[in-house]
């Protein structure tokens, strides 16, 4: 009987149609209600399948902006983005955004469109060899070279993207594949099961862990990316173990956890860096050992032995030999790795280390203590909520002043580091939770890069919020160049920024600016409470640099302290 | 320091682009190679020249979708003679 059923199933989607509506029908298919993107010569087959409206289109201004959203909407919703652009130009520029996807394990999908496979190799009019660049900015891509093989590979494509560690994933569709007559037919869908732990490497974990007198958990993104989020919670509440979080870790462990001494690494807390450097058992779930975490590798945690959890098995080993690793499912390892852990006195120099290198948001004077304003705005926030930073010392100052319910609530360009990823970022983030308070924190030199994304946000009616934190100055550069390059403040300069409320005005976006403490808290209120779209123009000192700060090359217990800030 | 690699990858077009990218990218000089085609299938037998560990490469590869099969060679001789 089923089979019957699956049969007739089966033959109702077996119909006539060009390559461009299967291509559409795919998406449907694997739920998305929504695909960023723009349009252009090679995919308007492709364009004109969507006309139909079985999958909602955003028009973005720009293919950069496209593939940001569909990240944005991939991390803040654990679905996969897709992006679509047309050859040439369309293409190159989704290049960076697939790389941010592809360095912080996101699920995408990207579609473009290539010449006729007849001008393949010609140099025709907006051609480029799309799948020799996707191969250094994506898990994996292909070239559809025949109609028949089109729906398998979009199949494929969507699987790959979403399965084990997640990445971008790129499909360059020729123009005469996309208007060629095919049958629509479901093709048979692998499912790919994530690798078990083998029981003696659970065992040697085990043995390490009871052995251990002073163990620390370091999270990284993975944990999010693995839905593990719930297994790692009851995980630390039964070991008591403390835990510090990577970047893309935050939200990962709630902030009240008194054990959680929050980010390590370069602009980390104190606490974190140190805790780490003296534990005797690093526990590394879903991360992998960045230089911004470690800084100097040889003497990152360097008495601690180490247990590498990671679905990806290339990351074991890759930069510290770990004495256990286990690739396989977080979800599965966690709970078979948990239990009573006899380490209170370790418990309780964590406890003291914390209290002792706690915030100071104690800041003299009559200015915008950005810091400050962060903690009043985390506070402020509603439950459903989503922030998107750029990047720089805004970027910084968000993953140590802001506290962040779950991974999805934080998106932060962490590998590729990419100025220009707030803005659209935010905008995918608002389309996957449309209820969500979604804001964008961005600073005066990332803001510009995909500015012409305030048209999305007009043309949308999207009701975004941005937080612009504007010091006139390539803040982080600028922090660098007077640490570590005498001063010589080489093109950080920006006093001749563009009015950023009248550019706002200009896409019917209301704000404001402000430039005093006393101002902060009912600026943000006004932001807050504003319907629709609201621009916060804060004009902070540029004397304000991020601490403390691991210098680069030296060791994180080197960490430099507040230095001579205004 | 030397080492031997055999893959069984997938035959498409830019297979060999993707195995070499990587090689390159991950800090291996490819000093020798030999392939063949074998049904669906391209063997390639590649000779790198590191100072990395091989595993940092073999690792790498093994991901890659288009890769079958990768085994370093001096591991599998090791094994063959443990049986």
């Amino acid at each position: 009987m089923t089979e019957t059923k699956q049969e007739q199933e089966q033959d109702s989607q077996t119909k006539q149609t060009r390559g461009a509506d299967a291509v559409v029908k795919v998406l449907a298919a694997h739920g998305v209600d929504r695909v960023f993107g723009y349009p252009g010569g090679a995919i308007m087959p492709i364009y004109d399948a969507l006309y139909d409206g079985e999958v909602e289109h955003v028009l973005t201004r720009h293919e950069q902006g496209a593939a940001f959203a569909a990240v944005g909407y991939a991390r803040a919703s654990g679905k996969t983005g897709v992006c679509l652009a047309t050859s040439g130009p369309g293409a190159t520029n989704l290049i960076t955004a697939l790389a941010d996807a592809l360095l912080d394990s996101v699920p995408v999908v990207a579609i473009t469109g290539q010449v006729p496979s007849s001008l393949i190799g010609t140099d025709a009019f907006q051609e480029i060899d799309v799948l020799g660049l996707s191969l250094s900015c994506t898990k994996h891509s292909f070239m559809v070279t025949s109609v028949d093989e089109l729906i398998p590979t979009l199949y494929q494509a969507f699987e790959l993207a979403a399965e084990g560690r997640p990445g971008p994933v790129l499909v360059d569709i020729p123009k005469d594949i996309q208007v060629a007559a095919m049958e629509y037919r479901r093709p048979l869908q692998p499912v790919t099961a994530l690798p078990a732990a083998a029981q003696t490497d659970l065992d040697k974990a085990r043995a390490l862990l009871a052995e251990a007198k002073c163990p620390m958990a370091y999270i990284g993104g993975g944990v999010g990316m693995a839905s593990a989020v719930e297994p790692l919670r009851r995980f630390l509440n039964q070991t008591k173990m403390p835990s510090v979080c990577t970047l893309k870790g935050l939200g990962t462990v709630p902030g009240d956890d008194d054990l959680y001494l929050g980010m390590l690494g370069m602009h980390g807390l104190k606490a974190a860096n140190l805790a780490v450097q003296e534990c005797d058992l690093l526990l590394v779930v879903g991360a992998r050992f960045d230089d911004r975490v470690t800084g100097k590798l040889a003497t990152f945690a360097p008495n601690a032995k180490v247990i590498h959890l990671d679905v990806d098995a290339a990351e074991l080993g890759k930069l510290r030999q770990p004495d256990v690793a286990i690739a396989a499912d977080l979800c599965e390892v966690l709970p078979a790795l948990s239990g009573d852990l006899d380490i209170q006195p370790w418990r309780d120099q964590i406890s003291a280390l914390k209290a002792e290198h706690r915030w100071d948001y104690d800041h003299p004077g009559e200015l915008v203590y950005a810091p400050a304003m962060l903690k009043s705005l985390s506070e402020k926030l509603p439950k459903d909520s989503v922030v998107a930073c750029d990047v720089g010392q805004h970027q910084m100052w968000v993953a140590q002043h802001m506290q962040f319910r779950r991974p999805e609530d934080h998106l932060s360009s962490a590998g590729l580091g990419t100025m220009g990823f707030g803005l659209p970022a935010a905008i995918g983030a608002q389309f996957a939770r449309p209820n969500a308070t979604v804001v964008a924190v961005s600073g005066d030199g990332s803001f510009m890069m995909n500015v012409q994304e305030l048209a999305t946000i007009k043309r949308m009616g999207l009701p975004v919020k941005i937080l612009l934190l504007n010091n006139q100055k390539l803040g982080m550069v600028k922090q660098w160049q007077q640490l570590f390059f005498d001063g010589r403040l080489s093109e950080t300069d920006l006093s001749d920024n563009p009015d950023f409320l009248l550019m706002a005005s200009a896409f019917n976006i209301p704000g404001r600016s402000i430039s005093k403490a006393e101002e902060v808290n009912e600026a943000l209120d006004e932001m807050l409470s504003t319907p629709g779209p609201f621009m916060l123009h804060v004009a902070i000192d540029d004397g304000f640099n991020v601490w403390p700060l691991v210098p680069p090359g030296a060791a994180n217990n080197e960490m430099l302290d507040k230095m001579e800030d205004k | 320091m030397m080492h031997s690699l055999e893959l069984e990858v997938s035959r498409r077009p830019e297979v060999l682009e993707r195995v070499l990218r990587v090689t390159r990218h991950r800090g291996f000089r490819v000093t020798n190679m030999q392939m063949r085609e074998q049904g669906e299938n391209t063997l390639l037998a590649i000779t790198v020249e590191a100072e990395r560990a091989i595993e940092l490469l073999s690792n790498q590869l093994t991901k890659l979708v288009d890769v079958n099969l990768c085994v370093v060679k001096a591991q599998e001789a090791a094994r063959q003679a443990a049986r």
